[in-house]
């Protein structure tokens, strides 16, 4: 018991460096860093490089990380991408660092190859041993929980008892103010970004010296400190640091044998709901406090509207309708006569894209038309593959039958999983949708019948569609069918309501529309549609396998997704299709050093929405008319400064 | 009584910010609500709409008893309001703010639905545009219908939450500084549309502002407020006569 409390202390203590970072961040920017773990695994694998393959000493490796790279890392990240996001929208920051989520691990991959096994360390090398308490602790622990209590001290007295902290506070209060009074607000939010940096510096190093770097164990070790963050309530420095230390102590704690002994008495102790606790406990934890906090919806991002004082602009009229659908029906006819030109292989990768691309179009009715952001999406496709296979293969169901059940089924499943949106903004919604999907994974995804030894069940081609052909063309029939019920659904009396929704929350419902029932619908049809997409994708495959549904893919879908426009049904056709054929791409093309490219680039796409939030597809179809309004006006602005 | 509130008291954490305020409008009249800044006069009309949650007291619309309700109940049983900062939906054409407006409480949600993922919901019958149209047209906005509320200037952008309220068919009308942002044309236009929604339509219409002689010019009764504490309650002539509203408004101490 006692070794799991020294574990526990450790354990909590990395979640603290890493949450203070986040704090910090924040509350000086008002940007959540999706990307923090990213960040930190980044510099752990730096770190890594430096001492194991070239050779330098732990220490001197380690501060070069944290003293050297890291602050350097913050800087550039807050010029090319953090600096933008201040003035953007709430869901397009949260996309942002989403996106460099995506990117940035990807990247280490390509320019940082090879497994790391070896676990060097960084502070004593070799550790001394003590004894305490009867059990061995080690000095790098001690290093570990020292080092938490320091940052915290130093946090506290930069933000409180110095003029940075003042300017900080007063830049995120009134930004605009902030700089009038002459406080340098980007130099304040650099050097808050420098320093947020670096502590994922710290807590990267730490880590990865401690439990190693195996970068999926590495994340969910680093998102767990997320859950610290909502206890913090975002802000709070005391409560983020406790809330650390309480989330590592509970998460080891759980693995001795006194409590699965205990749960042994309930369920059996082998089963997954046993085993896939202690990863699951932070997240657990941030949806306990997400649901039981008071007012977490109101603490809403405020954004400064553009003074919208332009009466006498001309009426900016709509697209016509043609228009607006030509995307899609070219994108549909290509994808109609394409089998003509194409290879069997590339016939099947197309065909994977367009199951994709109904996936895809939940998120077009989710985020797009319902302006919240899930990272559960890939969670209802999982569920309702299995479900489907489950039907088809294990009950004899004919599968086109089965998709459309499965996809009933993640409804219910769909609206659970809404129902934190009822009380949360836009930062809050996200994450509870994470912890939702990472907990389905730890448990539902994990069990037997689900998982079958890494495989997955096996799920039959429909009846009359075994052929790759004709099954390449039900799936363009039935993509098309659900981009015409998507269309219906944003042209219609729900979708100006989901727009309503979007704009205005109590505007909306003191015009009668319930805004709990509208989200709730938004969530119910994406989980449809996530389910049937998701069904289907599995039916191409041959297998509906969990590993296809992780988190991790879903985050990268959602970065896909906003890169070609999560508002269109073209976005969401090339989405699909762009996830498909851009790894065989480079499969074929180059070599296996480049096999994260794709990811890389979907990443950097999700990155670059601060630029251009409607989309890639917005930008083509659309961009000729902004850039001929811009050039007019450019025209009249040069008029007005030419005339007398 | 169309809208009748009892002893509605809010706090904030240690902070009173409605400390037993009563409110009574009869039917098919104008009731002004006045009270210098941070008053309460905003929060009493969360209360009222159902947004902001009463620690004590009550709300009834009609007779009935609401207090629990729901905003968007209250909404279908004919209480609409508009918003001192314009909570315009952006993204949404004049049209389609009074459009969406007059579609609430006609039909069963779930119907709806199904037509509207069949593609049958975009369609308008000519019915509702005949109520749409004239709505708009009662405020004027026949001219901006197409136009999305993100683009519109402010004093339009009043005119169309007035017109999104009325389009919902309300017996009710909460208005939250309505004159805020207008010019003196502009703000005797509206008492003039104010007068005819009262009059044409059997409104009774509720009426924050800052423009003191605006609301006394129009309204039947007047309630003043002042630190969350109703400090008067009268006829205009009988508040403009009133020591402790010169005192609240005027500072000077009696």
């Amino acid at each position: 018991m006692t070794l799991y409390v020294v574990t526990g202390l450790v354990v909590g203590s990395v979640y603290a460096i890493a949450t203070l970072g986040l704090v910090l961040t924040y509350s000086s920017t008002r940007v959540f860093n999706f990307a923090h773990g990213a960040i930190a695994y980044f510099l752990a694998v730096v770190f890594y490089e430096l001492t194991v393959e070239h050779g330098w000493d732990g220490r001197v490796a380690g501060a070069a990380t944290i003293l050297v790279v890291s602050p350097l890392l913050g800087l550039a990240l807050w010029a090319v991408l953090f600096r933008r996001l201040a003035d953007t929208p709430p869901p397009v920051r949260l996309v942002s660092t989403i996106g460099l989520w995506v990117a940035l691990p990807a990247l280490t991959r390509i320019v940082f190859e090879g497994d790391r096994y070896e676990r060097p360390s960084m502070v004593f090398d070799p550790p001394h041993q003590y004894r305490l308490l009867g059990v061995g602790v080690d000095s790098n622990q001690v290093a570990v929980v020292v080092a938490a209590a320091v940052i915290a001290v130093a946090m506290t007295i930069l933000l409180r008892a110095t003029p940075f902290g003042l300017a900080v506070r007063a830049t995120v209060d009134a930004p605009r103010m902030a700089a009038v009074v002459g406080v340098n607000t980007s130099l304040v939010s650099a050097g808050a970004w420098m320093v947020g940096t670096t502590l994922a510096g710290v807590a990267g190093v730490l880590l990865g010296s401690y439990r190693g770097f195996d970068e999926v164990q590495f994340t969910f070790l680093v998102l767990g400190s997320f859950a610290a963050v909502v206890i913090a309530r975002m802000h709070s420095l005391v409560l983020a640091f406790a809330g650390s230390i309480l989330l590592g102590l509970v998460q080891e704690l759980s693995k001795s044998t006194r409590v699965t002994d205990f749960l042994g008495g309930f369920v059996d102790s082998q089963s997954v709901w046993v085993r896939g606790l202690p990863a699951s406990i932070p997240f657990l934890v941030m949806l306990v406090f997400l649901l039981a906090y008071r007012g977490l919806g109101r603490e809403r991002f405020v954004v400064a509207a553009p003074a919208a004082d332009d009466d006498d602009a001309p009426p900016t009229r709509a697209p016509a309708a043609w228009r607006r659908i030509l995307p899609v029906v070219c994108c549909l006819a290509a994808v109609a006569v394409a089998p003509a030109f194409l290879s069997g292989l590339w016939e099947g990768i197309v065909a994977k894209g367009l199951a994709l691309g109904i996936v895809f179009l939940s998120y077009t009715v989710v985020t797009g038309e319902g302006g919240m952001i899930s990272l559960c999406q890939v969670t209802f496709a999982g569920l309702a593959a299995s479900v489907t296979a489950d039907l088809a293969t294990n009950h004899g169901m004919d599968v086109l039958v089965a998709v459309p059940l499965a996809a009933l089924a993640a409804v219910p499943i769909g609206l659970v999983a809404a129902l934190p949106s009822l009380r949360l903004g836009d930062l809050y919604l996200a994450l509870a949708t994470l912890a939702f999907a990472v907990l389905v994974q730890n448990t539902f995804f994990e069990l037997d019948w689900v998982a079958n030894d890494g495989v997955g069940i096996a799920v039959p081609r429909p009846e009359g569609f075994g052929d790759d052909l004709p099954f390449y063309y039900l799936l363009v029939a039935l993509f098309t069918v659900t981009a015409v019920v998507v269309r219906n659904l944003k042209r219609s009396t729900t979708g100006l309501e989901l727009a309503a929704t979007r704009s205005s929350e109590p505007a909306t419902a003191t015009i009668g529309v319930s805004v709990e029932r509208t989200k709730l619908f938004a969530f119910g049809a994406s989980a449809f549609l996530a389910g049937a997409g998701g069904g289907l994708y599995a039916v191409y495959g041959g297998f509906a396998d969990p590993d296809q549904y992780d988190v991790l893919i879903g985050v990268v879908w959602l970065a896909v997704v906003v890169t070609w426009g999560v508002r269109s049904i073209a976005g969401a056709l090339l989405a699909g299709l762009a996830f498909a054929v851009f790894p065989q791409l480079v499969t074929e093309h180059l070599s296996s050093t480049w096999r994260e490219l794709p990811t890389v680039l979907f990443g950097l796409g999700a990155i670059g929405l601060a630029r251009e939030p409607r989309g890639v597809v917005h930008q083509v179809v659309h961009g000729h008319r902004d850039r001929r309004r811009r050039r007019v006006e450019r025209r009249a602005a040069r008029a007005a400064v030419a005339a007398p | 009584m169309i809208l009748e509130a009892r002893d509605v008291t809010v706090r904030y954490g240690g902070l009173v910010a409605l400390d037993g305020v009563s409110l009574a409008v009869p039917d098919r009249s104008i009731v002004g609500l006045i009270g210098p800044n941070g008053a309460g006069k905003t929060t009493f009309f969360g209360v009222l709409s159902g947004l902001v949650r009463p620690r004590a007291g009550t709300v009834a619309l009609a007779g009935a008893d609401v207090t629990r309700r729901s905003p968007q109940a209250r909404a279908r049983l004919g209480l609409a309001r508009t918003f001192q900062r314009l909570e315009l939906f952006g993204e949404l054409t004049v049209r389609e703010h009074v459009l969406l407006a007059h579609r609430q409480g006609r039909g069963s949600p779930f119907t709806r639905f199904a037509r509207d993922l069949v593609g049958l919901g975009a369609r308008t019958d000519p019915e509702e545009d005949a109520a749409v149209t004239s709505v708009l047209e009662l405020f004027g906005l026949a001219a901006a219908a197409d136009r999305p509320a993100a683009a519109l200037g402010l004093g339009t952008g009043r005119l169309v939450e007035l017109a999104r309220a009325v389009a919902t068919r309300p017996r009710v009308l909460l208005l939250d500084e309505p004159s805020s942002g207008l010019d003196a044309r502009e703000t005797a236009q509206l008492a003039e549309v104010l007068r005819r929604l009262r009059d044409d339509r059997d409104v009774a219409l509720v009426l924050v502002e800052h423009d003191v002689e605006m609301v006394l010019s129009l309204a039947r009764r007047v309630t003043v407020l002042d630190f969350g504490q109703v400090i008067a309650e009268g006829t205009p002539d009988e508040i403009r006569a009133d020591a402790a509203v010169q005192a609240a408004y005027l500072g000077t101490t009696t």
